[in-house]
Formats: C-alpha cells, sequence, structure tokens
C-alpha cells in the first residue's frame, strides 16, 4: 500500500493568506480551536515622513485622506546613533519601563508593533491602555505597526518554537525589514536625508544578541537608558524584577494555589472569594468578608496573608476552628513594626521577633469568654485573583537608607512607607536615595516574590518636598484616584460658544423656551455655604388662597448644557463628583458651567429643574409638579445671614416672609421624618479657617448648624424623594436611586457590649427608629459630649450609602435606612454630583420633557455607571476628610495645647483619643507615655486599661481624658504628626 | 448479521452469469489469480492526507483507487462527566419497593454514559441522516472505537470532567462499493492526527487549559507513555474458494462467497513489557488484536443463479412457452446438482476460513499491521 501526500506549499494563494490558531476557554468551560485567518498586504504604511512609497500606497482614512506618517524624518540622536534613530521595543521593555516610555524628554520615535501591542494586553491591561494612550499623543511619536498583516514583516511559527521565541523573530524581522525599506527609499529620493538606525530595545540578552548576529542594531533597556540624560531617575523607574535571581535564600511565604485549583475550590465551596482589607489600626489584621460567612474572615499575620495587599481580590482557606482568633486588641502599624528590617536583606523569616510576641498575645486572648471575645473564624490566603495595585504614595524610610550623600550613585535598597497605612512597606532599588530623603514619592509594586518580605516597586516620580502644600495636595488626590488635571480640549470645545455671556434667550420663541415655565415671577433665594460660587439649588415659597403653600425647589439645571455622551459628559461620569479639599475644589465640569452658567446666581435668569409642591400648613404634601423652567434669583444667602434675615422682626418683606414659612415648614418635615425613625448621625466636623492670601491655616472650628442649614436639608430631601417616586413610577427599571442598607446587627454588637458595660445603657438596633431612640437616651449628664460620641460610633458601624439602578433590587431593599425613607435618590446638586445629572436626564424624561438617551436605557451601563460613582463619592469624601486632617495638622504647627479630649477605642498597647475641639484622633501609645515603657494590663471585658511602672493611670473607654496636643516632626522621615499625651 | 442496510450499499452487479462463473473460477485457484494482477492480500493504491481542515481537532481524506473518496474531521470538547459511579452505587443501596426501576435506570445511564463520550455520524450523499446505512455504518465505526476501552482512557481528564469525541465523516462520492473500509480508514488517519489542548491543572480540578495550539498532545501519542496504541482499522476480507482476498474490487464481492469486516487495532504495550525487551526497539512489530468480527450479506448473494434458458425464467422462456414449468425450474435452481454455468453463493463462512482470517490480519507480519504501518506514514 503506498500513501501520498500533498505539499502544502504548492498553492499559490497561501502567499498572501496564514493564520493564527489558539485554544480558547470559554466561562462556561468550553474549550475550544481557533482559527483565524490572516490576509497578509503590503500597504501597511511604515509611517516614516522618510519614505513617500507608503504613502502612496497607503489607505484612505475616514476623511478621504491618508494618515499622515508619524515618525519624524530628524529623529533624537544620541551619542551612538549619529543619524538619529527609531526605536523599536519588545513586550518585556514596555512590561517593565512603561514610566519611562512615558517620560516627556525622552523615547520619540518609536513604533510600536502590533505583536508588542497585544502581548502587552495579555499580561497587563492597565499598562496596555497607558501603552494606548502613548501613542495617541501626538509630541511622543509612537506609531502602532502591525506587521502581522504586513506581507515582508509576517512571522510564521515555526515547529517547536515557543510562542516568545516567534514573537522576538518577529520584532527582529521588522527592525530589518525597517532598516533595508528606508535604505532603499533613501536611495531612490534625491533628497539627502541621512538614514536614522533602527535599534531594537529589549530585556532579553538572548534576543539581544541574536539581533546582533544577524547584523541588527540592539541594545538591553537598561544600557539604553543610561546613555539618556538624567539617567539616574530614569534607570529608578524601571521596574524591578527578581527574575535574575536564582537559587537565593530559602521562600518565606507558602506558594499560592494554582488558579485552577482556587476556581475548582470555590466552585465546590471549601474556598472563598473576596477582597481583602487591612485594618486601620493593624496592619497584621486582615478581613475578607465572604458571601459565605455573616462575620468576616480574620487574617492574623503575614504569613497568613501571604502576600496580599489590601484591596486584591483573593481566595481564602478557612482555618480549623481550634485556630479561631478573636480580633486583635493591639494597635501595630507597618512603621513601627519592623523599624530594625534591613531593606537589601532578604527576609529569612516571615515573622520578627516583636510580631510572634504580639500573635502570641492574641492567642491568649482566645480565651477571653466576653462577647467581643468570641473567637471568629480565621482564614489564610491562598492565592490572588486579581491584584489591584495602584500607585502608592509615600516617603522613604530614612533609616534604611546606608549612603545617604547625595553624590553616592550606588544603587541601593530602601524602603517606603507609603501613606496608606494598610499597605507593606515597599522594598525600591534607587541610585539617588539621598535626594529620596524628605520628599513625597509616587512609587508602584512590581512583584511580590514568594522569597521576599516584602514587595518590591520602583519609583516613578517625586511630588516635591513632604510637608509642601503642592505635594501633600497632589499625594492626597492621587492617593484617593482623584482626576486633577485641567479638562482636556475636547471637552470645553462642548461649552456653549457665548461663554460668559451666554444668557437666557429673550425670545419665548428660542428652542431653549420649549416646555419651559417661566417662574421669573417667583421670589426665589438661594441659601448656601458663604462664598458658595456653584449655587445647585434655590427655594421659594408663597402663601396660597386655600390657607396652603406652595413650595418650590429650583435646582441648577446643568442636563441642558451637558449633553448624554459628549465629551464632557464622558469626563463628568469619568470624574463622577467635584472634590472639596480645604483649599482647593476638583470640579466635576468646567468652571464656566460650575460657578457661572449653571450656577443658581442672584439677580440673573438662569434655567431651572423645580420641584414644586402644595403644602398644608402641616407639611403634609397634597400635589406635586415637576417642570423645566426659568427663575430669576432674588437673593444668594449664607446660612448665616438667612439666619439673621429670618430673626430680624423688622424684616417683613414678602422675601424673609417666604422664608419664615419654609422654615417654619421645613421644622415641621425635620419632625415627620424623625418620628418615622430617622437617624440623627454624626460625623467630626470642623472647619479650617485660613488665612485669605496665602491660605495657610490660622486656626480650627467646629462647624456650626444653623436652623438655616436644616432648612436647606430638609426640602433638597423632599425634593430628592418625590423626583425618586417620580422617576421609579415610569421606569420602574431603570431608575438610577440611592440605598442605604440596614446594617447586620453583628456591626452593632461590639458597640452595644461597651455601652452596657461602661455605662449601663442600651442600644437596641431592630430598626432605625429603635436606633434613633436609643442613641437619644445616651446621655451622660456629666459628659455633654458623650452623646455625640456615641452618635459618631455608631455612624462607623453603619454601611455606607450607594447609587443602585432600580432593576437591581426589589423594592423593599430601596429603603434608605439613615433617612428612613423608602425610596431616595439624588437631584438636587448636578453640578456637583453626576449621578443627579443622570437622575436630572431621567426625570426630563419622564415628564415628556425629552427622549431618553439610549445610555440611560441600558441597565448594564448604567451599572457601570453606578459602580463608578459610588467608589468615585467615598474617595472624595477621604480625599476631603484627610485634606481636613493635613490642615488640621499645620494649623497647630508649633503649638503646645491642652485639651479634653475621650477615648473611643482602648487596645492592651494603647488606646484611641479623640479630640472634638479639633476634630482628630490619635492613637496614643503606652512607650509613649514614659521610659522605659510602662506595664499596661488590658482588662477586654471591662474596656478598661491599668498601666503601671514607669507612669501608672486607668484608662477606660468613652471616659475623658486632658491631653497635651502637640506636632512633631519625625526626624527620619520630616513627616509631622499630630502628637497626643495623657496629662 | 445481514441487514437491508448492507445490501443496500451494494452497487448493483451488472455481469453475466458467465462472467460472474469465470471471475469465480479464477479466484478460487490457488494462487488466486485477481483481475487486478493483484497478489490476495495487496491492497490497491490509495492518496492519503491528513490534517487537512485546521478548525477541528484532527482530519483526514482518503481516496481509494475505485474512485471512492471521503474526508473525516474530529472534534474533541470537554465534557463534564455524569456521575455514574456513584449513581450505581446508590442504586445498590436501595431497598425498598422503588429498587427495581431505579436500579435498572442507574445502571442504563452508567452503561450510557461511557457510550456517549464518542460520537460518531457518517454522511453518504442521497442519504438521510437517519437512514439505515449511515447509523449501521456510524455503529460499527464506533463498536469498534470502544470496544478495546483504551480509547476511554485517552478521553479520560479526571474523575469529574472528560473529553467528548465527536468524529464525522463525510463519503464525497457515491458510496460505489462497501464503504466501511474507507470510512475506518479516514477515521484511522484522522485519530491519528487529533491534538487536544495541554491540560495545565492538576488533579480533581476544574480542567484548565494551554491557550497555545502548538503545545496541543496528540490524542494517541507516537512515542512516550501510552505509545503504540493505535486507532482501531476495520478491513473487509472476502473469502472465495479457500482462498482470503484482501481489499476486494467490487468485481471480487460479486462472486465472494463471504465478506468479513474485521476489526483490529494495535493494542499498547504494557508496562512491564516495555520495560523488557520492547524498550530496545519500540517500533518493532507486534500482534494486532481482534476487536469484532461481523461477517456481511455478500452481493453475490443476490446474483441470479445462470441457469440453462430451458429452466430460466429471467429470459422470459415462460412468455415464449419451451420453457418448463416454474415448479421445475425451482427444483433445478434449489437442487444440488447444479448443472449450470453459474450459481450464487450459499451458506455461511466455514471454521477453518474464520482462523485463517483471523491469523492472516492480526500476525506480526500480517496485513494489519502492514496497513496501520503505511497509514502511520501518510501523518
Amino acid at each position: 500500500m503506498t500513501s501520498l501526500k500533498r505539499p502544502r506549499t504548492a498553492d499559490p494563494s497561501s502567499l498572501a493568506l496564514s493564520s493564527r490558531v489558539y485554544v480558547r476557554s470559554t466561562k462556561s468551560g468550553k474549550v475550544q480551536k481557533i482559527v483565524r485567518e490572516v490576509y497578509l498586504r503590503d500597504d501597511i504604511p511604515c509611517s516614516s515622513r522618510l519614505c513617500s512609497t507608503c504613502l502612496l500606497n497607503s489607505l484612505e482614512g475616514y476623511n478621504k485622506q491618508a494618515p499622515k506618517p508619524k515618525l519624524s524624518d530628524q529623529p533624537a540622536r544620541t551619542g551612538a546613533y549619529t543619524n538619529g534613530h527609531y526605536l523599536v521595543p519588545d513586550t518585556n521593555a514596555f512590561l517593565s519601563a512603561m514610566d519611562v516610555f512615558e517620560v516627556e524628554s525622552a523615547f520619540k520615535d518609536v513604533v510600536v508593533l502590533q505583536t508588542v501591542l497585544e502581548e502587552v494586553k495579555n499580561r497587563s491591561l492597565p499598562l496596555y491602555n497607558r501603552l494606548v494612550s502613548l501613542t495617541r499623543n501626538d509630541d511622543k511619536r509612537f506609531y502602532v505597526f502591525f506587521n502581522e498583516f504586513r506581507k515582508e514583516t509576517h512571522v510564521e511559527r515555526g515547529t517547536g518554537e515557543s510562542i516568545n521565541d516567534r514573537n522576538d523573530r518577529a520584532v527582529r524581522k521588522v527592525v530589518a525589514w525597517y532598516q533595508a525599506h528606508l535604505q532603499q527609499e533613501i536611495k531612490g529620493s534625491k533628497k539627502k536625508a541621512k538614514l536614522p538606525t533602527i535599534v531594537m530595545l529589549s530585556d532579553d540578552k538572548e534576543n539581544v544578541k541574536k539581533a546582533k548576529s544577524e547584523g541588527l542594531d540592539a541594545v538591553p533597556l537598561k544600557e539604553y537608558i543610561s546613555t539618556l540624560p538624567d539617567a539616574t531617575t530614569l534607570l529608578d523607574m524601571v521596574s524591578e524584577s527578581d527574575k535574575t535571581r536564582t537559587g537565593g535564600p530559602k521562600a518565606v511565604y507558602p506558594e499560592h494555589y494554582t488558579m485552577s485549583k482556587m476556581l475548582t475550590g470555590i466552585k465546590a465551596g471549601t474556598l472563598h472569594q473576596g477582597i481583602f482589607n487591612v485594618s486601620n489600626y493593624n496592619a497584621l489584621e486582615g478581613s475578607v468578608h465572604v458571601p459565605a460567612f455573616e462575620r468576616a474572615l480574620l487574617i492574623l499575620g503575614r504569613e497568613n496573608s501571604n502576600r496580599a495587599v489590601s484591596g486584591d481580590t483573593v481566595v481564602v482557606e478557612v482555618l480549623p476552628k481550634a485556630q479561631w482568633k478573636t480580633p486583635s486588641s493591639q494597635a501595630i502599624d507597618e512603621e513601627t513594626l519592623a523599624k530594625d528590617d534591613d531593606a537589601e536583606a532578604e527576609g529569612e523569616t516571615v515573622f520578627s521577633e516583636r510580631e510572634r510576641r504580639l500573635l502570641n498575645d492574641e492567642v491568649k486572648r482566645v480565651h477571653g469568654s466576653t462577647l467581643e471575645g468570641k473567637p471568629q473564624p480565621t482564614a489564610r490566603v491562598v492565592g490572588v485573583i486579581k491584584r489591584n495595585w495602584r500607585q502608592y504614595v509615600g516617603h522613604v524610610d530614612g533609616s534604611s537608607i546606608r549612603v545617604a550623600e547625595k553624590q553616592n550613585r550606588a544603587q541601593q535598597m530602601v524602603f517606603l512607607i507609603p501613606m496608606d497605612k494598610r499597605i507593606p512597606k515597599i522594598r525600591i532599588r534607587t541610585r539617588q536615595a539621598g535626594e529620596l530623603v524628605g520628599k513625597r514619592l509616587l512609587v508602584t509594586i512590581d512583584s511580590w516574590e514568594r522569597d521576599s518580605r516584602y514587595p518590591v516597586g520602583h519609583f516613578v516620580r517625586s511630588l516635591g518636598e513632604v510637608e509642601s502644600k503642592e505635594a501633600e495636595t497632589e499625594a492626597l488626590l492621587l492617593e484617593y484616584d482623584v482626576q486633577y488635571r485641567p479638562f482636556p480640549k475636547t471637552v470645553l470645545d462642548c461649552l456653549p460658544q457665548e461663554g460668559h455671556d451666554w444668557k437666557v434667550p429673550t425670545s419665548k420663541e428660542d428652542p431653549g423656551w420649549r416646555g419651559r415655565k417661566d417662574l421669573r415671577d417667583l421670589l426665589v433665594c438661594s441659601i448656601d455655604p458663604p462664598s458658595c460660587q456653584d449655587i445647585d439649588d434655590a427655594l421659594h415659597a408663597k402663601p396660597l388662597p386655600n390657607g396652603n403653600f406652595e413650595v418650590g425647589v429650583h435646582i441648577a439645571d446643568v442636563s441642558n448644557f451637558v449633553r448624554p455622551n459628549n465629551a464632557m459628559d464622558k469626563e463628568a461620569s469619568m470624574r463622577g463628583t467635584t472634590v472639596y479639599l480645604v483649599d482647593k475644589r476638583i470640579d466635576m465640569l468646567p468652571m464656566l458651567l460650575g460657578t457661572d452658567l449653571c450656577s443658581l446666581k442672584p439677580y440673573v435668569e438662569r434655567f431651572a429643574f423645580s420641584v414644586v409642591w402644595e403644602l398644608t400648613p402641616d407639611a403634609q404634601i397634597v400635589g406635586t409638579n415637576f417642570t423645566k423652567s426659568v427663575i430669576r434669583s432674588r437673593e444668594a444667602f449664607s446660612y448665616e445671614r438667612a439666619q439673621l434675615r429670618i430673626d430680624d422682626e423688622g424684616q417683613q418683606d414678602e422675601l424673609t416672609q417666604g422664608m419664615r414659612s419654609l422654615l417654619m415648614l421645613s421644622k415641621k418635615l425635620k419632625q415627620q421624618r424623625m418620628d418615622n425613625g430617622a437617624l440623627n448621625l454624626a460625623s467630626p466636623e470642623v472647619k479650617v479657617q485660613t488665612e485669605s492670601e496665602t491660605s495657610d491655616p490660622v486656626d480650627v472650628q467646629q462647624k456650626q448648624l444653623l436652623d438655616t442649614n436644616s432648612l436647606v436639608e430638609e426640602f433638597m430631601l423632599l425634593a430628592n424623594i418625590s423626583v425618586a417616586r417620580k422617576v421609579y413610577e415610569v421606569y420602574p427599571q431603570i431608575a438610577l436611586l440611592r440605598r442605604h442598607a440596614a446594617p447586620p446587627r453583628s456591626n452593632f454588637e461590639e458597640l452595644q457590649n461597651q455601652l452596657k458595660v461602661r455605662k449601663g445603657m442600651e442600644l437596641r438596633t431592630d430598626s432605625s427608629k429603635a436606633v434613633a431612640d436609643s442613641l437619644d437616651t445616651c446621655v451622660d449628664p456629666k459628659q455633654p459630649f458623650f452623646n455625640t460620641l456615641v452618635r459618631i460610633l455608631a455612624t462607623r458601624c453603619m454601611m455606607s450609602a450607594e447609587y443602585f439602578c432600580s432593576g437591581e433590587y426589589t423594592y423593599p431593599e430601596f429603603k434608605h435606612y439613615g433617612l428612613a425613607s423608602e425610596i431616595y435618590t439624588h437631584f438636587t446638586s448636578p453640578i456637583r454630583r453626576y449621578a443627579d445629572l443622570e437622575v436630572h436626564r431621567q426625570l426630563a424624561a419622564a415628564i415628556d420633557y425629552e427622549t431618553l438617551d439610549a445610555s440611560l436605557h441600558s441597565r448594564t451601563k448604567l451599572d457601570a455607571v453606578c459602580k463608578n460613582i459610588n467608589v468615585r463619592h467615598r474617595n472624595a469624601q477621604h480625599a476631603g476628610r484627610a485634606s481636613v486632617e493635613y490642615y488640621v495638622g499645620q494649623a497647630l504647627k508649633g503649638r503646645d495645647i491642652e485639651e479634653d479630649g475621650f477615648v473611643m477605642r482602648v487596645f492592651s498597647n494603647g488606646f484611641i483619643v479623640f479630640v472634638p475641639r479639633f476634630g482628630v484622633e490619635s492613637l496614643i501609645r503606652l512607650r509613649d507615655l514614659a521610659t522605659p515603657e510602662p506595664h499596661g494590663t488590658y482588662d477586654a471585658d471591662e474596656y478598661v486599661l491599668t498601666i503601671s511602672g514607669s507612669r501608672s493611670a486607668t484608662i477606660a473607654l468613652f471616659e475623658m481624658v486632658r491631653v497635651r496636643i502637640w506636632d512633631e516632626k519625625e526626624a527620619s522621615t520630616g513627616k509631622r504628626k499630630v502628637k497626643m499625651s495623657l496629662l | 448479521m445481514p441487514t437491508q442496510a448492507s445490501i443496500n450499499a451494494q452497487a448493483q452487479v451488472f455481469l453475466s452469469p458467465a462472467e460472474l462463473s469465470y471471475l469465480h473460477s479464477s479466484l478460487t485457484l490457488n494462487p488466486a489469480i485477481r483481475p487486478d494482477g493483484r497478489s490476495s492480500t495487496q491492497f490497491r493504491p490509495l492518496v492519503a492526507e491528513a490534517d487537512i481542515l485546521s478548525n477541528a481537532n484532527g482530519s483526514a481524506r482518503v481516496c481509494f483507487a475505485d474512485g471512492t473518496e471521503a474526508v473525516a474531521g474530529v472534534k474533541i470538547e470537554v465534557e463534564k462527566t455524569q456521575d455514574a459511579w456513584k449513581a450505581a452505587d446508590a442504586a445498590l443501596d436501595v431497598d425498598d419497593g422503588e429498587e427495581y426501576e431505579e436500579g435498572r435506570g442507574s445502571r442504563r445511564k452508567a452503561d450510557l454514559s461511557e457510550d456517549v463520550w464518542v460520537e460518531t455520524h457518517v454522511e453518504i450523499p442521497g442519504y438521510r441522516e437517519d437512514d439505515a446505512l449511515p447509523v449501521f455504518l456510524a455503529g460499527i465505526l464506533t463498536e469498534a472505537l470502544l470496544a478495546s476501552g483504551e480509547l476511554k482512557q485517552r478521553l479520560f481528564i479526571n474523575r469529574r470532567f472528560h473529553w467528548k469525541l465527536y468524529v464525522d465523516i463525510l463519503l464525497l462520492s457515491q458510496p460505489l462499493s462497501y464503504p466501511l473500509p474507507l470510512l475506518s480508514l479516514t477515521t484511522h488517519l484522522a485519530l491519528l492526527s487529533a491534538r487536544v489542548p495541554l491540560l495545565i491543572s492538576q488533579g480533581e480540578e476544574d480542567p484548565l487549559f494551554s491557550d497555545d495550539w502548538a503545545a496541543a498532545t496528540l490524542l494517541y501519542p507516537r512515542t512516550g507513555a501510552v505509545a503504540g496504541d493505535k486507532p482501531p482499522i476495520t478491513l473487509l476480507v472476502v473469502t472465495i474458494g479457500e482462498n482470503i482476498i484482501f481489499d476486494p474490487s467490487k468485481d471480487e464481492l460479486a462472486v465472494a462467497e463471504s465478506v468479513v469486516a474485521v476489526s483490529l487495532d494495535e493494542p499498547s504495550i504494557s508496562p512491564a513489557a516495555r520495560s523488557g525487551k520492547q524498550k530496545a526497539n519500540p517500533q518493532s512489530r507486534r500482534n494486532l488484536r481482534l476487536l469484532s468480527l461481523r461477517t456481511i450479506d455478500p452481493p453475490s448473494h443476490l446474483t441470479s443463479s445462470g441457469v440453462p434458458t430451458s429452466l430460466g425464467m429471467e429470459t422470459g422462456a415462460d412468455d415464449f412457452g419451451t420453457a418448463a414449468t416454474s415448479s421445475e425450474a425451482i427444483v433445478a435452481r434449489e437442487g444440488l446438482d447444479r448443472g449450470e454455468v453459474w450459481s450464487p453463493p450459499r451458506g455461511g463462512l466455514k471454521r477453518n476460513m474464520v482462523v485463517k482470517i483471523i491469523k492472516e490480519c492480526t500476525s506480526e507480519e500480517g496485513v494489519g499491521q502492514e496497513v496501520i504501518r503505511a497509514l502511520a506514514a501518510v501523518g
């Protein structure tokens, strides 16, 4: 029997046709062989300005014009490449040095291969997005060359060749082709241009060697960077790969499970997936909330947290019951924990002696029998599904630097202590250690190998001196991921062309007037904090002949200016909210809209979205009407001035009468709300007074609350609730609402027990009404602040409110726990919150003013919007708080004050004191009280810490203590901290 | 097991009794003289190529000399294993009234679950997919695939998952002669070239695979742990007199006394044997294993006997009144005394012939090995 086989190359059509084969695993578990045909072409341009052939051949774009060549005809020259050079980096170059490529001064005229781009995408999506945005930056001249589709540069994978080898070969082939192509081009043209060198950049020695043997120009990445000016800074920005290290010390952490093992375990219910959170007080204690357990699983110690960083999505395994523990009674932070660590040393042990002692303490406590001491399930991390590493702001630990002279360029490992206490120290290798001390730095984590105690990262850039206002503000914004760059041109193009001269059209025939009510005759006024520029809301009230009142809430009509899906809308939806810092406001919308065209400024006509009710004198709603309108505000009051005007009996004009009616009604509304069980929660709010010129902080004050504050608040709540009802009625599936889930009872357990033990008080938590009522009874006549303290603590037990799309939950789950309202949304601040803007659009469609945009019809899209604004909202709050905290610290600079404070929490080695005067809380450690460290005995059942030895005192929870407050500059870091000590 | 299907597959024989008789007598000679001059074990040349469809996990095309041509594609998917053992165990524990019903059900399920790992589908132009012939052919092929149980071990991923094998065979030409060998050889080749994605998870985990197709492993590896085992082949053998003839042509089938479909495979080397002398020469020829042997109703049974005109009905003698009575004719035809030119063969396969066939097929130097080695060369 004979057999024949047809040779494959015989087919002439195969020259222009190739294919790519790979295996695709689908979510449902299917595994498919995928074959993609690749049609090879010869009209993919090289995009060099030196080349005219490609320009002739290239296809027209959508605008009937061939795309302009990107690569310069006079590329940058260096010592080695006197004719100028184009760079062709391979994948690893981008992966390890994306920060360097983003530098403005170097790395121009870069050819990004399709092969490389795809590989980067597979390896890291964030890096891919950064690379794509680099290719869009016209100054950098990064050109994406689709080498896989160009006939000459297409590479077939050889038999037995690994994918990496094949891709490396593809890069080399492109380099060779570019060289030959441009050479031919220059020879052919009459122009006297010099042939630029095509340089391959690679981290892979083997690849560089091969390229050189093929007669190509290739340099290792680091070698190339070191020839650039400012090389030391740039070299520090290359990420640290530990792969070069072989053998080395033994692993200190257990290996992570394979992905398949984790997924199987999760499906089978033996492993659990959740987000890893580290406690604010204890860097060694993490928790993971998983659906299978009501209470969060505790992760104690570094070995159990197994290289997880706060925010990562991890897979955990629950430990046997014998190892269940109570949450720690110790306050531990990263900085003190391992002060004696050597950054250069590769960790030999996971646990330092100190850590071990701390953990032992906890095991002892398990035997405690209080409710708080009830052991909680513990778990250990067995793998990480998704890292949530971002860029971290921090400062170099001065004590970890060996050679601090600025001249010394020796490379050394130093520790970076992140601002976020929950993040472990990061080891970075730097040549500029001397310069980095005392600077705020931005770094990223590159990896965390098994044999290293701490993650390894690299330097990105320096923000400036620690404690300088610019550096600290930028640090804050970076840390909370606030987009603070100026609005791009595409966004500004969406603004009305008239600019500040824009006016409400005079002619009622104008399309702007379509469907709008003329409410210019109403006596509308606005009440806001002093010097408020972005006035969202205005109010009016007038008596009706039947004895009822007509009350109107008028909200800036932002949706009239921000059309769905244009660049401005996209930017706003990304920013989500305006962020208020003490001295700075980062706007969601460009200034022109926020502070002028939309802002309901007094004495001018403005477009508004009005909610008008008829209320009985008992503040019962008789009727509600929603309409787009035009209003003219008569006056913009500050809370104080409004209060004065109302209180002034001499003022009897209609506007003041209206305000009095509003105040009267608002008090009744508030009473109704309280009767329904709305919570009166408290958070410490202080105001930083700044000097007007330099905005240096001068003093700190507690915010005062006036009747007029709650006047505005009540009507805003009423408007929000009315709007929520209307939108939900018309769009039951896609209404954007806001909910506040009832907190699980376990959240309150600790506080309940503390109150019972310390004060004999009972906190009932069956409903929000019960909570509200029992909070009212928590009063200590000797300590007027005690009630507020309990409210602050209770607030911390609550869930956070969130935006959602009504289709995601059932009606009973819409409930807003804190406001005791069945349904709620945000409608009243569209200038500073994106959610309100979306609700405006939905309401406008609900009243048939306009049609609903498609993006608001899609539940998935709305869901994505909600998720984003929830995160942004939270970040904005944190950033605002952190800013206040920083300024409080600055205001206290150089002062030494005695104040009253309250013990908020007691640990076995310290306690937390809250000072209402400044709204600061701070940990006072036993070893800060006296030297040698006094001995502390902590009675966990009674929440009492008895200090003896070099200093004796008794610290009990909720007690008032007199503390000394001063600020201290840490010698090692130059970081200023508010310090407290017991008097 | 003659069926209607097998009969349908035969192209009609258009040979005169004299021609049939001539063929028959030359084929009974020792050695047999075949019309095309081949030796009795010689195959006609065929054209074969493997791995022709890039979308399939494995594929092949085979053209026989008589112009018949088939393409086979193998598709392999991950499938969750029905928990057959557990179900069977549970059934044994049941002791109340429902035992009988349930027990039967579970056991049936267990049995079924083994068969459903392989699904074969044959498409023949002019036939519906639920026609008897394609279903019957697919059944024979599946049976041969599953017979040794070794394929199942290859398809086993872990206790909860297995590969499911889909074999789709398309006959491109009319079924001129009995197409079973063609389909079988095409399937054999396609399976030889079939690859499965490389498993990167371990043990009882949910399977996870490498996305690199080049890393995919052969379902029947040429070397390595389970080398040696080959997919089964099914050959058609005819006996005429004392002769055994392989790869019968259409004419030879028309005079065959019996037709036998023999399914064979090469058993995998046991680990013990491999470590012994086999290790030195893994390519050494080995005996094949007989998987199944089934007789097929030969088309020669349908030929009409060449009775003298005086007795013939075919010639329409009745009409001319010259013929004997029909009962006489029947007696003459059924009778042992065959005075005629050609009589269709009758009866089954003789026992000694069965032994001979098996020997010829399975021996180290036999036809089966030759075919398997020739196909392996196509690769």
